[in-house]
């Protein structure tokens, strides 16, 4: 009561400029403030709700506490396995494709002649779209008639792996195609950028100093895009977490789970068996370690992202 | 640190700086002939994929299935690509891929344009905290919100219907593209919306008259970060259309992977021209509009 008629009074106060910005500040922000509410938050809730219950679609859910959490940790013979794969998988390709896309943009970040014909030769692969680059790998890397084992064993190799078809190789086979599609496009146009940043005086002073090419690399041009590697790495791992897409179309998880990354096993519990409780409990718990491992990121890139000129 | 030990360099260096300038001019050639081999190289290597796709999209299946590898067609078979559409309907896929993102770019270039303009201009309770949390869903897992959205359209008979699909786009968009936006109209001068308020101008003429014409780089942008966005899209498709004439072509694809059964006979030609059929609408749209795939991310403020 007491708070009604401060805010009320508070209101009353409120100059017509300043009631003006809330009403058209809040008019603009009114469609994405319902999708927020009704697509985002609410569904979150509800599905912070559901990971309590034990819920098949059918019936109404039951309560059944913190169940489905101990369930994973202790009943899911597929839970650690497809946590510790969906972190080898982005453990490896993110780094890789990082690196990669940073060591091409340094090379075509060179004043030579025809440099954009290659710049767009590197970008023509992360235009095929997702589904169309995994089966035309899956082509390439055909354990029989692909290209690259054909031409492996025309190296003599007799016997080359069975990349998507085999479980040692299929995760590899998996980065290798993202790896493809992805260090030339945006991630390394984000380089080209911050490189671009870079104060030509400094550059002029490596000269100078008579410094080769490693070392002004090493020097100069690494310490100045950390905040651009810092940006790419953690989008990168953001979304090589989720992958959903590339190991459904490419192997549906197999072979023997050897794909079964964290994203599939929610998949199939939610959506193949019905299990809305369990998977709602998988997906909150998924959650909590990618915002988690963001935090963590964002902590540490104090200790190694450089900002020129702070 | 670093400055200081580069000035006391260039100092000490000056002298010998004519002496040298012959090996430097020498060692910059060398340089640029390793970087145009090197550059040559992974060039080749990433454009073989898309080589090897054409031709083996105009291969027939025995072809394909031999044990040397045929580098080229002997006969083209454009007739692949013909077999697509009729071995299943590819037509209706892609043209739903196309309903989707027609239905779904005017939602996004409205509704986020509106987001990013309230962001940017006006200064209302509780817009920090709004912010912040739009920022957050970026990092959200879509899996988290999926179920009881999935729930809800359950509920409502909207399985099977392209609302669960294109909704989404007509309430703000994508957390990314609100982003892209307030950043483009943070940097046009306010003054222009002031002189227009004195002159009687309401927000939302100042949003339609000056901030909308000024925007035409960052909205194209989004309308073609938006049409990839979908024509790639493989998740929500998969998860919300399970009847075959619905699907979009990223999902559909894949039925190229199945061998089926009346004939036995393997489909990857048909794979790999379908692939190819759905990578030139992408390859067309970088032609025509190549300058905002490199420039509109960037320019757009990504930068840090």
């Amino acid at each position: 009561m007491a708070t009604a008629t401060q805010s009320v009074s508070r209101k009353a106060r409120w100059s017509p400029a300043k009631r003006r910005e809330n009403l058209y500040g809040y008019l603009f922000l009114a469609p994405w403030l319902i999708g927020f509410l009704g697509l985002f938050l609410g569904p979150g809730l509800a599905s912070l709700y559901l990971s309590l219950t034990k819920y098949d679609v059918i019936g109404t859910p039951e309560f059944i506490g913190a169940a489905n959490y101990v369930k994973m940790f202790t009943d899911d013979d597929l839970f650690w396995p497809s946590l510790w794969r969906t972190f080898y998988f982005a453990g490896l390709g993110v780094p890789l494709g990082v690196l990669g896309s940073m060591a091409l943009a340094i090379l075509l970040n060179q004043k030579l002649k025809g440099i954009s014909v290659y710049r767009t030769l590197f970008f023509m692969p992360s235009l095929v779209p997702l589904v169309a680059s995994v089966v035309l790998w899956k082509w390439l890397l055909d354990t029989n008639f692909g290209i690259v084992n054909q031409t492996l064993i025309g190296f003599g190799i007799t016997d080359p792996p069975g990349w998507f078809s085999d479980r040692r190789w299929a995760i590899p086979s998996l980065i290798i195609m993202r790896l493809w599609s992805s260090i030339g496009g945006t991630q390394m146009i984000i380089f080209l950028a911050g490189l671009q940043g870079i104060p030509e005086e400094l550059y002029d002073a490596c000269a100078i100093d008579g410094a080769g090419t490693w070392h002004r690399i090493r020097h100069v041009t690494i310490p100045l895009l950390t905040p651009t590697i810092f940006f790419n790495s953690v989008l990168g791992i953001i979304g090589a977490l989720q992958t959903f897409a590339a190991a459904f179309v490419a192997t549906e998880g197999g072979p023997g789970y050897a794909t079964w990354f964290f994203s599939l096993h929610i998949w199939k519990q939610a959506f193949d068996y019905f299990n809305m409780g369990y998977g709602a409990a998988l997906a909150w718990f998924f959650a909590l370690i990618i915002v988690g491992l963001t935090i963590f990121q964002m902590r540490m890139s104090k200790r190694w992202v450089f900002y020129y000129g702070e | 640190m670093a400055t200081s030990s580069t000035t006391a360099g260039r100092t000490q260096n000056v002298t010998i700086d004519r002496t040298t300038s012959a090996t430097i001019r020498q060692r910059q050639r060398t340089q640029r002939t390793i970087t145009y081999i090197l550059l040559t190289v992974a060039g080749l290597m990433f454009a073989f994929p898309l080589y090897w796709t054409i031709s083996s999209s105009l291969q027939t299946w025995q072809e394909l299935r031999s044990f040397t590898p045929h580098f080229y067609p002997t006969a083209p078979q454009w007739s692949n690509y013909a077999d697509v559409f009729q071995a299943v309907p590819f037509a209706r896929w892609l043209l739903n891929s196309l309903l989707i993102i027609a239905i779904t770019i005017p939602g996004t270039i409205i509704t986020s344009t509106m987001t990013a303009y309230s962001f940017a201009r006006f200064n209302f309770v509780g817009k920090g905290l709004w912010f912040v949390l739009m920022l957050g869903t970026m990092m959200i897992p879509a899996t988290v919100t999926l179920i009881p959205q999935y729930l809800l359209w359950f509920k409502l008979k909207m399985i099977n219907t392209y609302v669960p699909l294109t909704i989404g786009s007509w309430l703000g968009g994508s957390a990314f593209m609100i982003f892209l936006l307030r950043q483009f109209i943070m940097s046009i001068p306010r003054d222009l919306d002031e002189a227009a308020l004195i002159d009687g101008a309401n927000p939302f003429h100042i949003l339609w008259r000056i901030i909308v014409p000024l925007m035409k780089p960052a909205l194209t942008t989004v309308a073609i970060l938006q049409f990839l966005n979908e024509w790639n899209d493989f998740f929500a498709p998969f998860i919300y259309l399970n009847r075959q004439p619905l699907y979009t072509a990223a999902v559909g694809l894949r039925y190229f992977q199945y061998i089926p059964l009346e004939t036995n006979d393997p489909r990857d030609h048909l794979l790999m021209a379908a692939a190819a059929i759905m990578t030139i609408p992408v390859i067309a749209l970088f032609a025509a509009a190549q300058r905002y795939f490199i420039s509109g991310v960037v320019l757009s403020g990504l930068k840090l």
